[in-house]
């Protein structure tokens, strides 16, 4: 009775979790993980998919036999053309209509199409049925070439677009956390070892906007938060921050939630029903991406933004004021503990308690400056 | 009460929103080509992914072609695609390399060879005659008399005038002479040898196997016979040859390539469109005699002594003083003049090669044959010996002038483009595709609501009510657009869709988010909803702002199927923005007017209050370094 669970608490957005003052400990794992992605890169690289390799994909229906018959009948189609092509590997796809998927060394489009027509009339089928996809290597190197095109052109514009909104800061915080999560997203794909196509290049785009999209919302509270924060000496920026992530955190959790459930649809479905191509591809990476992209707009993108704010003059003797005024505060007004605290209690419940049909006054002239509103300056000093 | 920032008026809002629905589902319904049953008008576009049908994407190599070069490149990609005979094949430009073809349905075309790059070839034109060939098959054994109109078949063959060889081309913009000064053609003799002189083009090792099969296909008799030729039989002298070379009616494209050139033209049954479906490069060696058809003339055409690539520029120009219409103009670069000139001189002395007297233009001279891959896009008349521009002539429109402008200025396009994915998806796979595609929408729709209506109790109704509505908003567009802009819905597509799901979940929750807050400042609903969405608002657009960014850069710049991902992406995140401004909120106002908004068992954010006082206490017992609490 007496005890809020955490999950009340995060939902009334009070769950008060004090992440910028760990902030040592987020940039820990941060620095771990890139260290771990980087090895990763380095030792066991990506599994590049058939478009970066050129290759040769044919689709038979399952109910031609088995997958080792029809690999072995893909082969012997396949050495006819070519004693150099063989066949790389076999797979079979779910779904309502089951089909096997068989990989080869590239070939030409017309070859693909004799290989679908011998096996065709070896099982009887219509070629209609045999699906085919040939892709050159040179198409999946112009595919991530026009979508590092796409990074750069994204990237410039996000900076432009971040030091406009926000300002200078605030980009460069947004941009490290945009490369941690791409970096974060890609050593799962090292490490696990999932294919890398394009769609997957193309999905880390994707994340991209929704990475930034996730920051924008924590930027924009922290900078409601603190926009006049040097013209008073209760709170550090630090605590200001700590505050925005505390009330956008279970925006954060639901929207990484509520974003995360359609593409956990798009996956399940893309690698359940489909097997493979272009749903899984993109679910796969989305999922991966959005997840780590949760994490770094609560846990690394205001962190660093703190840390770099904290390095600005105008700040970093604002925070010592706060500081050096705070040591000298409690030790004549009150002993910090229980007795403070309780105090404090009645003018808490006073400016927060639900007024039904009336406006609290003391909410109004806070209106957009947020954190330097009178009703809640005694909270978070006097509880240090 | 009323908030300074405007009273509001939610009926408005939701009245432009029911506008906006009304002129999007009558254009949906009755514009641009709306047409069929109530529910054929409501089909979007499909990719080939998602029916069924092949798709290749050819990138040109080496250096980026001209946006007018990859136009020209496209046409001549099309003509070739269509040449094969496949339906309703789409061909465009993607980018500033890429062309992409598909082809709905199933087909195993050979669309091999479609990327080659384009030769364009100046040929005398040494002989013509007309293509029977549809005539023979209409009448199977016996020519009739009426079908086959000559002995001669120079003197105007056909009524047709495109048909006729002094206008020809048809279809090309008319017949064309060159130069203006008809100059007094020297020596009409018609010199010594009746047959064409240089022999068949020189065959490569596949030609020469399947040569052997085509010889077997018509006959060695009938082969032979053919080969001994030395003119254009005349079936009316010669009733007998329908029926001795019956069988190279039969002959596929392919096979009639391999044919020498002067059996191609002297068998009556290998007629124009089997000449025009021969494969790409089939007549591409310059110092061979080859035949192509203008029109529905078959021209006996001279080695190739100027070639496009020695085309310095054309233009068309428009009727001035000097000329009363439109006109070519022609430039050569380099030798390129030379040779031209010797070609023009060769026409008007009747030196080299001999031109039949059938192939003379009216003023008696040899004319000279463009051909651009395996037709003859204009087959002037040479009147004088051109040292320097020239001009075609012709009954031009300002259109067939520019075409043939442009066919001339790019037509020798030496870029190749090669095959850099192909794919073929069969209808059962694509059906597949479809389907679960639609399903993991549905699913992700349905996990959205169920949250909603989990957290946000009641007014999870308002969630999924504004995710049908930018359903059925983006449902409209989409056929629209499908129908104007020619957007097609791939499988990437429906993936841009559901991504866009989670962007329009994430709008509420920012809005419900800053709600919250209000009300838990004690705030009433109605001030509490106006003071949210203020709020919320900016947020909301910055966040969709920094999504449709990444959208457009990723249309703009990308190639294959992101194109519709980002295009889906893009338009569902606008539509989100329209829904949000114009039902959510009002909607939300209107609601906020009610007295079971506050209760904690509709609307999931009476919940705040609820507790508000036992977490007063509670707090007390937390050291807590910050307190979370909106400021």
């Amino acid at each position: 009775m007496s005890k809020t669970g955490l999950a009340t608490r995060l939902y009334r957005g009070e769950a008060g979790l004090n992440i910028i003052g760990k902030r040592k400990v987020w940039f820990g794992v941060v620095g771990v993980i890139v260290l771990l992605a980087l090895a990763s890169f380095f030792t066991r690289g990506f599994t590049a998919g058939i478009e970066f390799k050129g290759g040769t994909e044919i689709t038979v229906p399952a109910s031609v036999g088995t997958l080792s018959d029809v690999q072995k009948a893909v082969g012997e189609e396949v050495a006819k053309i070519g004693p150099e092509a063989k066949v790389s590997t076999g797979q079979r796809l779910g779904g309502s209509t089951p089909s096997y998927k068989v990989r080869t060394t590239p070939m030409s489009n017309e070859q693909a199409n004799q290989i679908r027509e011998a096996l065709a009339q070896k099982y009887g089928i219509s070629t209609d049925d045999i699906s085919s996809s040939v892709v050159s290597g040179a198409w999946g190197q112009q595919v991530t070439q026009k979508a590092l095109t796409s990074l750069a052109i994204f990237l410039a514009l996000v900076t432009v677009f971040l030091i406009v909104r926000f300002e200078w800061r605030m980009a460069v915080a947004a941009l490290a956390s945009l490369a941690f999560d791409l970096i974060a997203a890609a050593a799962v794909y090292s490490l696990v070892g999932f294919e890398v196509s394009p769609s997957t290049v193309i999905g880390f785009l994707t994340i991209l906007g929704f990475a930034l999209y996730d920051v924008v919302v924590v930027f924009d509270k922290v900078q409601e938060n603190t926009r006049s924060i040097t013209g008073s000496s209760t709170q550090t920026y630090a605590e200001a921050a700590n505050l925005a992530v505390n009330q956008t955190l279970m925006r954060s959790i639901n929207t990484g939630l509520v974003a995360l459930l359609p593409v956990g649809g798009l996956l399940f479905i893309g690698a359940g029903l489909l097997g493979a191509g272009t749903l899984k591809d993109l679910g796969l990476v989305l999922f991966i991406g959005m997840g780590t992209a949760v994490y770094s707009s609560i846990f690394f993108a205001t962190p660093v933004l703190v840390t770099l704010k904290e390095l600005e003059p105008r700040i970093a003797t604002h925070t010592q004021r706060v500081l050096a005024r705070r040591a000298a505060g409690p030790a004549k007004a009150a002993a910090p503990g229980t007795p403070a605290q309780k105090a404090t209690e009645p003018e808490m419940a006073g400016a927060a308690a639900p007024r039904p049909g009336a406006r609290p006054a003391g909410r109004k002239p806070a209106g957009g400056k947020a954190g330097g509103g009178k009703g809640v300056r005694p909270g978070a000093p006097k509880r240090r | 009460m009323a908030p300074p920032q405007g009273q509001m008026r939610p009926g408005r809002q939701l009245a432009v929103l029911a506008g906006l629905f009304v002129v999007l589902y009558l254009l949906v319904f009755f514009t641009s080509g709306a047409s069929g049953s109530f529910t054929d008008r409501l089909h979007p576009r499909l990719g080939l992914d998602l029916v069924g049908g092949m798709r290749m994407t050819l990138v040109a190599q080496g250096k980026a072609p001209s946006a007018k070069e990859m136009e020209q490149a496209r046409q001549i990609i099309e003509a070739r695609v269509n040449g094969t005979g496949v339906a309703e094949a789409e061909v465009v430009t993607e980018s500033d390399t890429n062309i992409v073809v598909s082809i709905p349905g199933s087909n195993t075309a050979d669309l091999e060879d479609v990327g080659q790059p384009a030769q364009m070839f100046f040929r005398k034109v040494l002989n013509v005659t007309e293509d029977y060939s549809e005539a023979l098959k209409a009448a199977t054994a016996t020519p009739s008399p009426s079908t086959s109109a000559s002995a001669n078949p120079s003197a105007t063959p056909s009524t047709s005038a495109s048909a006729s060889p002094s206008a020809s081309t048809g279809g090309q913009g008319g017949g064309a002479a060159a130069s203006a000064t008809p100059s007094a053609s020297a020596s009409p003799a018609a010199s010594a040898s009746t047959s064409p002189t240089a022999s068949a083009k020189p065959l490569s090792q596949t030609q020469v196997a399947t040569l052997d099969e085509v010889k077997k296909k018509v006959g060695e008799n009938a082969y032979k016979a053919a080969e001994a030729l030395t003119a254009p039989v005349d079936l009316q002298t010669d009733p007998t040859a329908a029926t001795q070379f019956e069988k190279f009616s039969t002959l596929t494209a392919q096979e009639v390539a391999v044919l020498p050139a002067k059996i191609q033209f002297n068998v009556p049954q290998v007629g124009c469109e089997a000449l025009s479906k021969r494969p790409v490069g089939s007549i591409s060696d310059k110092n061979a005699q080859a035949v192509a058809c203008s029109g529905t003339t078959k021209e006996f055409l001279d080695v190739a002594k100027v070639s496009g690539t020695d085309i310095g520029s054309a233009q068309a120009v428009p009727p001035n003083g000097q000329t009363a219409e439109w006109i070519v103009s022609l430039k050569f670069k380099g030798d390129g003049q030379d040779k031209w000139t010797n070609l023009t001189k060769e026409s008007v002395n009747k030196t080299g090669a001999t031109c039949e007297q059938a192939a003379l233009g009216d003023k008696g001279n040899c004319r000279v044959a463009v051909v651009l891959d395996n037709t003859i896009i204009s087959d002037p008349q040479i009147i004088e010996v051109l040292t320097s521009d020239s001009t075609i002539q012709g009954n031009f429109t300002a259109d067939t002038a520019s075409d043939l402008a442009n066919k001339l200025n790019y037509g020798a396009l030496p870029v190749t483009f090669v095959a850099n994915e192909a794919v073929h998806v069969t209808a059962t796979l694509g059906q597949a595709q479809l389907r679960a595609g639609l399903l993991a929408a549905g699913i992700g729709m349905l996990l959205v609501a169920i949250y909603a209506f989990f957290y946000y109790r009641l007014l999870g109704s308002v969630i999924f009510l504004s995710l049908i509505l930018s359903g059925l908003l983006t449902f409209g567009a989409l056929v629209w657009l499908g129908r104007t802009m020619g957007f097609t819905l791939t499988l990437a597509g429906i993936a841009g869709f559901i991504v866009s799901l989670g962007v329009a979940a994430d709008s509420f929750v920012i809005y419900f988010e800053r709600l919250k807050d209000e009300i838990r400042e004690g705030r009433t609903p109605r001030s509490g909803v106006q003071r949210a969405w203020v709020r919320a608002r900016r947020t909301i657009i910055t966040a969709n702002t920094v999504t449709v960014m990444a959208a457009v850069v990723l249309y703009l710049f990308s190639a294959g199927a992101v194109k519709g991902f980002a295009f889906a992406l893009g338009l569902a995140t606008v539509l989100d923005l329209l829904v949000v401004f114009l039902f959510r909120h009002p909607i939300m106002a209107m609601f906020a007017r009610t007295k079971a908004f506050m209760s904690p068992r509709v609307s999931g954010l009476g919940r705040v209050l609820h507790q508000q006082n036992e977490d007063e206490d509670s707090a007390a017992g937390e050291p807590r370094r910050y307190r979370a609490k909106e400021a």
